[in-house]
C-alpha cells in the first residue's frame, strides 16, 4: 500500500498507543478503570489551545503547562478519593466495578465545565501546517511533529519499564502486588506515581491531538473508547502490549476506512472491540490471565 | 417471605392505582413530567434485575430502548399501537437472546466496557442502515396525547417494579445473588449460571424495549442518534446507584430526584444538570455504599436498637 496510508497510520497508531499506556499503567497498578482518561487528553487540548489562541505560546511549550496540570490532577484525584476509598473494604471487594463509576462521574464532570467555561463549540487552530513531500508521500508537517514525538514517547516508556528502579517498580507492582510490598516497595508512592504519569502521558497525547485536529469538550470520550480497543488488543495489565495494539489499530482504521469509508469507522472499531473481548479476552498478546 | 413480597406488591399497587387518577386531575405539564418519571423508573428497575441483582453492571442498557424505538419506528402507523408496544419489548428481547448469552462470559469491567461497546455498535449500524436507506429522522404523525402515554407508562412501570420484586424474593433471585457474591462458589453448588445470567438479562430487557417504543410516540421524532445516546445509560446506572441498586424500592428516591432536578435545570443549566449528576455519583459510590435508601434503612434500624 501507498507510503501516505501508511504514515497516516503510524500517526494515528502512535497517539492511540500514547493514550493507552496511561489508561493501562493505572488499571495495572490500582486496578483502577479510568474512564476518564480521555477527558484528561481533552484538558490537553485545551492547554495548547489557548496557549496559543492567547499567548501565542506554541503546543509543545504549552505542554510544559498542561504536564504539571495533569499530574496535579491526577495526585488530587488519588488523595481526594481514591486514598480513602480503598481502605474500605466494601469499595475494594469491587473496584473495578466502583472505580469505574467514580471515573465516569468523574468525566460527566470535566466535559460539562469545560462546556459551560469554553462552550460546546469545536475550535480549532493552524500549527505548521504547510505540505512537505516525505518518501514519497505528502504530509503536513505538524503530523510529522507529532508521530516523532509520540514514537520518541514509546520507545522511552520502554526503555523506562525496563532500565529504571521507578519502572521496574511499578512492573513489580503489577505483577504481584503482595510481594512487591514484602521486598519493600512502596505501595503508596508507587501507585500515586503512576495515577500522575498516566496523566502526563494523556495530556501530552491531548497536545498532539489539538495540533492536527478540531478540539471541543465532549472529544474524550471516543477517545477513551478507542483505548480502550487498544489496551484490550495489547491486554489490561500489559505496558508493552498497548504500544502494540496502538500501532495495530492505526494501522487496521486507517487501512480500514481506505477501502471502505469514513462512516464504516466507528462500526469497525466497536467491532474489533467486541471481537477481540468476545474472542480472546486477555489480549491477542496476553498469555492467559484469568477473566476476572 | 411471601408475605413480605405480598405487602410490598400491594403497596406499589395501591400507588399505580393512585398515580392513575393523575391524567384527570393535573394538566398536562404535570401529566408530562409524571411520563418522564415513570419512564426513568420503569428503565431502572428492569437494569436492577441484570446488574443489582448479578453484579453485572450494564452500561449499555439504552440499546434496548433503542431497538424498541426502531422497532415502533419502522411499525408506525402499518401496526395499532398495542401491538407495536408489545413488539418492541419483544425485538428487544430477542437481541437480549441473542448478545447476552456470549456477553455474560465475560466479567467485571470487561462486561462493562462490552455491553458499551454493544449498544454503540448497534446504535452506528442503525445509523448506516438508515443513511444507506437515505432516510434522515422519521416523523411520527398522528402519536397519541401524553395522558395516553402516560396510562401505558405507568403499567410498564408496575410491571417492572412487581418483576423486580418478584426476582429479588424468588428462588431464582437467590441463585443470581449468588453469582454476584460468588460466582465460582454458585456454579460449585449447581447453580446454572449461565442459563441464570442470561434468562436475568433477557428479563431486564423486556420492559426497556417498550420503553422506547413509548419514548419516540412522545418525542414524535426517531433520531437514531438521540435514541441510543448513552447519556441515558450513565443516567439509569446514576439513578439506581444513588437510591441503593440492590432494593427494589430505592431506585424510587433516585428517580424522583433526579428526574425532579432534570426538571428545574435541564431547560437552561443542561450541563449545571450533568455536573450534579456526576457529584452524585463519585460522592454515593465512595461514602455511601448501598445508596440512600440503604443510609435510610441502616439508621432507622440503628434508632429502633
Amino acid at each position: 500500500m501507498s507510503t501516505q496510508l501508511l504514515i497516516a497510520a503510524l500517526v494515528a497508531g502512535s497517539i492511540y498507543a500514547l493514550i493507552a499506556l496511561g489508561l493501562n499503567l493505572v488499571y495495572g497498578t490500582m486496578r483502577l478503570i479510568n474512564v476518564a482518561h480521555g477527558e484528561v487528553v481533552m484538558i490537553g487540548a485545551y492547554v495548547a489551545y489557548w496557549g496559543i489562541s492567547l499567548l501565542s505560546v506554541g503546543p509543545l511549550i504549552s505542554a510544559l503547562a498542561a504536564i504539571p496540570m495533569a499530574v496535579a490532577l491526577g495526585a488530587a484525584i488519588y488523595f481526594g478519593i481514591f486514598r480513602r476509598a480503598m481502605q474500605s473494604m466494601e469499595f475494594m471487594e469491587r473496584i473495578e466495578g466502583n472505580s469505574l463509576l467514580v471515573f465516569f462521574g468523574l468525566s460527566v464532570i470535566l466535559q460539562n465545565v469545560t462546556s459551560l467555561l469554553f462552550t460546546p463549540n469545536q475550535r480549532g487552530y493552524r500549527y505548521q501546517d504547510e505540505i512537505v513531500h516525505f518518501i514519497g508521500a505528502t504530509v503536513p508537517v505538524n503530523k510529522l511533529i507529532v508521530l516523532a514525538i509520540a514514537a520518541a514517547v514509546c520507545v522511552a516508556a520502554i526503555v523506562f519499564f525496563r532500565r529504571s528502579t521507578l519502572g521496574l517498580a511499578i512492573k513489580a507492582l503489577m505483577q504481584q502486588r503482595e510481594a512487591s510490598a514484602l521486598v519493600g516497595i512502596p505501595l503508596t508512592q508507587i501507585e500515586l506515581a503512576s495515577l500522575c504519569l498516566g496523566f502526563a502521558a494523556a495530556a501530552l497525547a491531548g497536545i498532539l491531538v489539538s495540533m492536527t485536529e478540531q478540539i471541543s469538550p465532549f472529544m474524550g470520550f471516543p477517545l477513551t473508547v478507542t483505548a480502550f480497543v487498544v489496551v484490550i488488543l495489547g491486554g489490561l495489565g500489559n505496558v508493552l502490549g498497548s504500544l502494540i495494539g496502538g500501532l495495530l489499530l492505526g494501522v487496521l482504521e486507517t487501512f480500514g476506512v481506505a477501502l471502505t469509508g469514513p462512516s464504516y469507522r466507528s462500526i469497525m472499531i466497536y467491532a474489533v472491540f467486541i471481537g477481540v473481548l468476545l474472542l480472546r479476552p486477555q489480549g491477542l498478546l496476553g498469555a492467559g490471565r484469568s477473566r476476572t | 417471605m411471601t408475605a413480605r413480597i405480598g405487602r410490598a406488591a400491594s403497596a406499589v399497587t395501591a400507588a399505580a392505582l393512585l398515580a392513575i387518577t393523575l391524567p384527570f386531575v393535573a394538566n398536562s405539564y404535570f401529566v408530562g413530567v409524571g411520563f418522564t418519571l415513570l419512564v426513568w423508573l420503569a428503565l431502572t428497575e428492569s437494569w436492577i434485575v441484570i446488574s443489582g441483582m448479578t453484579g453485572y453492571i450494564s452500561l449499555g442498557h439504552v440499546v434496548f430502548v433503542g431497538i424498541g424505538a426502531y422497532v415502533a419506528a419502522l411499525t408506525w402507523l402499518v401496526l395499532p399501537i398495542w401491538i407495536i408496544v408489545p413488539l418492541a419489548g419483544l425485538a428487544a428481547a430477542v437481541l437480549a437472546t441473542f448478545v447476552g448469552y456470549p456477553c455474560l462470559r465475560v466479567r467485571g469491567p470487561y462486561f462493562v466496557i462490552l455491553t458499551f461497546g454493544l449498544s454503540e455498535l448497534v446504535k452506528y449500524i442503525i445509523v448506516n442502515i438508515e443513511s444507506a436507506l437515505t432516510v434522515s429522522g422519521r416523523v411520527l404523525f398522528g402519536a397519541p396525547g401524553v395522558e395516553t402515554l402516560y396510562l401505558i407508562a405507568l403499567a410498564l412501570t408496575w410491571v417492572s417494579v412487581i418483576l423486580a420484586l418478584a426476582v429479588r424474593e424468588s428462588r431464582f433471585g437467590a441463585a443470581l445473588r449468588a453469582i454476584r457474591d460468588n460466582e465460582e462458589a454458585a456454579e460449585t453448588i449447581g447453580v446454572a449460571i449461565g442459563k441464570f445470567k442470561a434468562a436475568a438479562f433477557v428479563l431486564s430487557s423486556i420492559v426497556p424495549g417498550m420503553v422506547g417504543a413509548l419514548l419516540i410516540m412522545r418525542s414524535t421524532y426517531f433520531d437514531p442518534l438521540e435514541v441510543f445516546n448513552p447519556q441515558t445509560s450513565v443516567l439509569i446506572v446514576t439513578m439506581a446507584v444513588i437510591g441503593g441498586s440492590d432494593r427494589p424500592l430505592g431506585p424510587v428516591l433516585g428517580v424522583a430526584f433526579l428526574v425532579l432536578l432534570q426538571e428545574l435545570l435541564w431547560a437552561n443549566l443542561p450541563q449545571l444538570y450533568m455536573i450534579v449528576v456526576g457529584v452524585l455519583l463519585i460522592a454515593v459510590v465512595v461514602w455511601l455504599p448501598g445508596g440512600i435508601y440503604g443510609k435510610l434503612q441502616r439508621m432507622t434500624t440503628a434508632v429502633a436498637r
